[in-house]
């Protein structure tokens, strides 16, 4: 055997992994579960849960500078302080500065690069998608059918929560399927009186606590994870691991079989083709640390590089097979860029319950399962539709900058809690339009030499329109309830901020037009899985990550048999 | 024009209600500036006086500690050495020498040096002002973040105060209440049970 060979073979597993968030920390549980010898490839570094987790317990004051970052932390963030970067979560974000890219048109690309990526620090809300999520383009006609129905990752769905521990109420509704549920968080008082009025006056729509991943009660099969304490600390890492995040989750599961080779600071920069057999046989990295190329090899590979990541790769992976990006013979790759469109809704204030308040930092709220385009209810002015999510409280300590008074007067005032207060906004669903795209740009370079994305893409018509009936059909419900001062607002955030960035390398029926089939492989390299937001067909309005987990382990169940079968 | 005279008038044009023993005040005589309690990092020392005598005009000492023993005038010259853009330090600094300048037409004595009654008139006349304006409320929640306004000079330093004290140990567990692990969220309690506003 010579030294190619050798080299060839200590680099050669039977899968690859390509990231490790929420997708990735999937792939990885899952193949490595059914005996597959897994190399997990995470381009940043290495985050061990709890132990990498240095601001998880620090108190208000021992952040400096109330946990705002300095001017010159900031020019390390101009993008990503979009979202908000923060002393204590500012070790979670790219470096802009190291990670370009270009806005064609405004896009925020929030980024985590270390292991468990942004499932550290995800909103944890956990949704269903419905069959009228999965049918909505076959019946309006925007993007291609689905290739799959609800009853396709209902199993998955229930597989995923039930490991993960989600947290919910039952409801009964067709928009927005129930799962495998651990006990609701409470809602509040107002919240509570919220949801009366608004099922009374509005024929039964219902408000409901959001599900969340996070644990109600503790796990049989996962002891190491605990319960909730309300801390709403998690965007530091949770220290009882009470929230889902690979890094607490599904990566010790993959450790603990034995099969998983976990490395980090290594960027996949494209996949491997092997033009005489036909197929992929790996993927090149480049070592962030060493700068060294290595290539590893595999007979099958999941892409979980987030969205954008993934379809880079592919973008990235040109061969005499593939001139214009990895398995792109639809010419759709890179398209259909979509994210969910939000801050439009309203806010108000409710006055009584004086004597009533809440104890713990709820790290959730109140959800609204779609009402629009469902059933009996048509809009003209726009198709799909949108849910709800915000929460109420009670004013604090920060409404003293506009109280009259100062002094003893105003120190005395603010031992108390103000006025109750209730606001949300509509998370809505962005239709797949194939103009909103990401290109390759080789003339700017990453800090590794490696090409970097250009990002067109923009809110259209429909977003636009369904954005008013999100102020109006807010403000109508709180009013209906008899609050007071209702003001609606429209902060009209560029795509990208809602960070669901999705499809890019859609799902489909026709590899004419798709670039992943049913279970998730690369229509023309069948060995390939994309099993993250790039695969998805139409966006629904719900948070998306449970999605992402049930296609993950389906596409892994598939693969394995598949691979039994020796079809791949 | 005499100094009683120049003051009546200035405090006339600025419509202040001065009293007759505020002027008297002044007329008697500066006061020594007395020392600072931190090493400031960003302010002058006469302006670290200035941030320390309004931070505890606006929380002052009570059964409570103020905000100069927890530390507020030290945390308010951080923020603006670390936190704050050129403008934003260049704009405090201007309502630090716009008070000096009021204070000396009004009282004939820079801020520091002016009595404590004066202090406090000069900051409640300004306090009073500022809300002549529409100003932006605190944002509710994630869900709307509102655009920062430029709110006035005396806004500014009182929204300064209340974050640096209310973020501080003795004004988040004495003044409110904390508790870093609250346990299990109980949605809708008596407020008699909690007693206070949570600081978080």
């Amino acid at each position: 055997m010579n030294l190619n060979l050798e080299a060839k073979k200590a680099n050669s597993y039977d899968a690859i992994v390509v990231g490790t968030g929420v997708s990735g920390g999937w792939a990885a549980k899952e193949l490595t579960e059914k005996g597959l010898k897994t190399l997990v490839l995470e381009r940043g570094r290495d985050v061990k849960h709890v132990i990498d987790y240095p601001t998880m317990t620090k108190d208000p004051w021992q952040l400096p500078n109330a946990n705002r970052l300095t001017t010159e932390e900031l020019k390390f963030f101009p993008v990503q302080s979009r979202m908000g970067v923060s002393q204590a979560n500012k070790h979670w974000w790219v470096n802009d500065i190291e990670n370009p890219y270009t806005e064609i048109k405004p896009f925020d690309w929030i980024r985590g690069y270390h292991t468990g990526g942004r499932s550290i620090m995800w909103g944890k809300q956990t949704y269903r998608l419905s069959d009228i999520d999965f049918s909505a383009n076959a019946k309006d006609g925007y993007g291609v059918d689905w290739p799959i129905r609800y009853n396709d990752l209902a199993p998955w769905y229930d597989h995923v929560e039930s490991y993960i521990g989600v947290s919910g109420r039952a409801e009964g509704l067709a928009q927005l399927p129930d799962g495998k549920f651990l006990p609701p968080m409470e809602l509040n008082c107002v919240e509570e009186v919220f949801r009366d009025r608004v099922a009374k006056k509005f024929n039964g729509r219902k408000i409901t606590i959001g599900r969340v991943a996070h644990l109600t009660a503790k796990l049989p099969h996962d002891p190491n994870r605990g319960v909730c304490q309300s801390r709403n600390m998690c965007d530091r890492g949770c220290p009882y691991g009470a929230y889902f995040s690979s890094n607490a989750s599904t990566l010790p599961a993959a450790a603990r079989t034995g099969n998983m080779t976990l490395r980090p600071h290594a960027i996949v920069h494209s996949i491997i083709y092997d033009e005489t057999k036909g197929k992929a046989i790996g993927v090149r990295v480049l070592d962030a640390q060493t700068k060294e190329e290595i290539e590893f090899f595999s007979k099958i590979i999941f892409l979980n590089a987030s969205t954008l990541g993934s379809t880079f790769i592919l973008m990235n992976s040109t061969s005499n097979r593939f001139p214009n990006g990895f398995g792109n013979g639809s010419g759709q790759l890179g398209h259909n860029l979509m994210d969910h469109h939000y801050k439009a809704g309203a806010e108000c204030e409710v006055e009584g319950y004086d004597d009533k308040y809440f104890e713990g930092r709820r790290p959730n709220g109140i959800y609204i399962p779609r009402f629009r385009n469902i059933g009996d209810d048509k809009r003209t002015d726009y198709v799909r539709g949108f849910g709800y999510q915000g929460s109420a409280g009670r004013e604090n300590w920060n409404r003293g900058v506009l109280e009259m008074s100062y002094g003893e007067e105003l120190k005395n005032l603010l031992t108390k809690p103000g006025t109750w207060t209730i606001g949300m906004t509509g998370f809505g669903e962005c239709l797949p339009y194939y103009e909103n795209h990401v290109s390759l740009n080789k003339d700017k370079k990453d800090i590794y030499g490696l090409p970097t994305l250009n990002i067109d893409a923009e809110w259209k018509e429909n977003e636009k329109s369904m954005r008013k009936d999100m102020m109006d059909s807010a403000a109508e419900m709180f009013e209906a309830s008899g609050f007071k001062k209702v003001e609606t607002f429209d902060r009209a955030a560029h795509i990208g901020l809602g960070i669901h960035e999705m499809g890019t390398a859609r799902m489909g029926k026709d590899p004419k037009t798709s670039v992943l089939n049913k279970w998730n492989q690369v229509h023309e390299a069948p060995n390939v899985f994309v099993t993250d937001g790039a695969a998805m067909t139409s966006s629904a309005c719900q948070n998306p990550s449970l999605t992402y987990m049930a296609l993950t382990a389906r596409a892994a169940d598939h693969a394995v048999s598949e691979l039994r079968k020796g079809n791949l | 024009m005499n100094r009683r005279e120049a003051l009546q008038k200035t405090a006339m044009m600025l419509g202040y209600a001065v009293s007759i023993p505020a002027i008297t005040g002044v007329l008697n005589g500066c006061q020594a500036t007395p020392g600072i309690a931190f090493k400031p990092v960003f302010f002058n020392d006469d302006q670290a006086r200035s941030v320390e005598i309004l931070s505890e005009i606006i929380i002052p000492k009570t059964s409570t500690p103020g905000a100069i023993e927890v530390g507020v005038p030290s945390f308010i010259d951080q923020m603006l050495k670390n936190a704050y853009g050129k403008q934003d330090q260049d704009e405090f600094l201007q309502g630090l020498a716009d008070l000096d300048r009021d204070a000396n037409e009004a009282y004939g004595n820079n801020f520091t040096s002016c009595s404590t009654t004066e202090q406090e008139t000069l900051f409640k006349k300004y306090h009073d002002a500022a809300f002549a304006v529409p100003l932006a409320k605190p944002a509710l929640g994630w869900w709307n973040p509102r655009p920062a306004d430029k709110k006035p000079f005396i806004l500014r330093i009182k929204e300064l105060v209340l974050l640096g004290f209310f973020t501080s140990q003795i004004g988040a567990t004495q003044v409110l209440k904390y508790k870093q692990v609250p346990g299990p969220f109980k949605g809708c309690i008596p407020f008699a049970d909690v007693g206070k506003t949570w600081a978080t």
